[in-house]
């Protein structure tokens, strides 16, 4: 009997590759735009997000996106470039933690939700989150494709795109409020911590192994599904958490990363 | 002559200090136009101000043609490259490409770029980081990414000011020949007056509250101009020597 033969299982193996594809190639331009701990903030923002829903009697995306969004437009009304160097990052996330146990106490909700906001589940996912995760990474994928050279540009070189005339103010503000939405639909699957994992170490991986932008954000997306596969097969086999064998897995493929950096930066000094 | 760039009456204050004041002149159509001045005189806001990304309080910076049309490059003089920014020479040129939306390039677009890498000589440094280069080949595939557009105005911001003279050089023949080959007006800051003589066909000199504009030769050859916008002894102005790069070096021209 294989593990297949469970609808949970297809279902986790749908849901987590069409996540870790979008956080593959959003993850690309969270590291060019040095915006790790922001996206960091903007999970923990969600787990708030989220507890509120519980605590409302809503649904959770419904808070999510909320709260994500409204974060996502403040960190792009107040400038990034002050939360990259500011404590404001701290606060804030401190803040929306502290806000999450809050209304999961004044709620009542029980620990294993709690449980499940911070570190995933995916046991129980249906079609219907399916469905919901489809139309989501659709969405954001399509946006990342109609914006790639503006929002390339605007990563990679800020100078230029300002000088070419970009809009570069309302790309930041763009890309922060997918990122929000990208981050609304993975917390419920991987969790508010995981998140994070998902979103920057791949994309971090691969900027080891490859030089082009293309090459990146596949190798990224690569790197973030395999992590899932891997993930869910060994947790499958072994009952321990699916996101330590993810993170585990993208965290092997940066470190081996350091390793072959080097060793190429050595190959082309002595060449 | 058709002027391609007009400034009239150009007013630019920042937090309440006066940067440019009552500024005017014309920049004929393909041809290289130097600005020079000391530090603090605005050459950099009069550049910014052209490129729209500061707004004068006063007077109006217009440029000829169709302003939807009207494709500026804009090569400054050095950008914060990490060494570790694994993006390559080829995608760095090709960040420049955004007049479509497609994720893609088109082929005619691969043909551009290659041609535009080729005419850089930035061709055989396509797979290589960025951040690896050295600064006269960082420089000619920055000017790469601000021609891959076939700009109509290009404006250097001191980008040959970090260089090697001869980087310096091979780097001014290349705008020379862009402006041959493709009439491209060139607007460029530069503290080296051996390059504006060498390469400018007219000058700008400013200073707070003065500017003067003319041929070259004119402005170069004004002992007295350059002492007064650049504050040096008469002997010094007067000596053919560059007065802000610590230059023992004579001025090519001027020392003859």
């Amino acid at each position: 009997m294989t593990m297949f033969q469970y609808d949970f299982i297809q279902h986790a193996f749908i849901a987590g590759t069409l996540i870790a594809l979008m956080c593959g190639v959003m993850g690309v331009f969270i590291i060019a735009r040095s915006l790790s701990f922001i996206a960091h903030t903007i999970s923990h923002i969600g787990f708030a997000g989220a507890a509120f829903a519980a605590f409302a009697g809503i649904d959770p995306l419904i808070g999510l996106l909320a709260f994500t969004l409204l974060g996502a437009a403040g960190v792009g009304q107040m400038g990034v470039r002050m939360f990259r160097r500011d404590a404001s990052v701290s606060v804030i996330l401190s803040l929306s933690l502290g806000l999450g146990i809050f209304f999961l106490s004044i709620g009542n909700i029980q620990g294993n939700y709690s449980r499940t906001l911070l570190f995933g589940s995916v046991v129980g996912i249906d079609m219907a989150d399916i469905w919901q995760i489809v139309a989501i990474t659709f969405f954001v994928l399509l946006v990342l494709a109609a914006g790639y050279r503006w929002l390339k540009f605007d990563s990679f070189d800020q100078v230029g795109a300002q000088a070419a005339g970009l809009p570069i103010r309302m790309i930041s503000i763009g890309f922060l409020l997918l990122m929000a939405v990208a981050t609304s639909v993975t917390v419920q699957i991987v969790g508010a911590l995981l998140v994070f994992a998902l979103m920057t170490v791949p994309a971090a991986a691969a900027r080891l192994y490859t030089q082009s932008i293309a090459g990146m954000i596949v190798l990224s997306s690569l790197i973030a599904v395999l992590s899932v596969w891997f993930g869910l097969v060994a947790g499958y086999y072994t009952s321990a958490p699916v996101s330590f064998f993810i993170v585990a897995f993208d965290a092997a493929c940066y470190f081996l990363g350091t390793v072959y950096h080097r060793l190429s930066d050595r190959r082309q000094i002595a060449a | 002559m058709l002027h391609k760039i007009q400034i009239d009456k150009l007013e630019v204050n920042f937090h309440g200090e006066e940067i440019l004041k009552d500024l005017s002149f014309s920049v004929p159509a393909g041809q290289m136009f130097a600005i020079i001045g000391p530090n603090g005189a605005g050459k950099s806001t009069l550049l910014k101000s052209i490129l729209g990304l500061v707004r004068p309080q006063h007077g109006s910076v217009s440029i000829a043609g169709d302003p939807k049309k009207t494709v500026i490059g804009y090569v400054p003089q050095s950008r914060i490259i990490d060494e570790e920014t694994p993006i390559n020479a080829k995608d760095f040129v090709s960040l420049g490409l955004i007049s479509r939306m497609v994720p893609w390039l088109s082929r005619q677009e691969k043909k551009g770029l290659k041609e535009i890498m080729r005419f850089t000589d930035t061709e055989r440094l396509a797979k290589k980081p960025i951040g690896k280069l050295s600064g006269g080949e960082r420089q000619r595939v920055f000017l790469a990414q601000a021609l891959v557009r076939r700009p109509d105005l290009l404006l250097l911001d001191e980008s040959t000011a970090n260089l090697d003279p001869d980087a310096q050089v091979r780097m001014m023949a290349l705008v020379k020949k862009a402006v041959k080959e493709w009439g491209v007006t060139v607007l460029f800051i530069s503290h080296d007056l051996r390059l504006v003589r060498d390469y400018a066909d007219q000058v700008l000199i400013i200073a707070r509250g003065f500017y003067k504009t003319g041929a070259t030769e004119t402005i170069l050859d004004d002992a007295a101009l350059l002492k007064q916008v650049f504050e040096l002894p008469a002997e010094d102005a007067g000596s053919g020597r560059d007065p802000l790069n610590a230059s023992e070096m004579p001025l090519s021209a001027s020392s003859s």
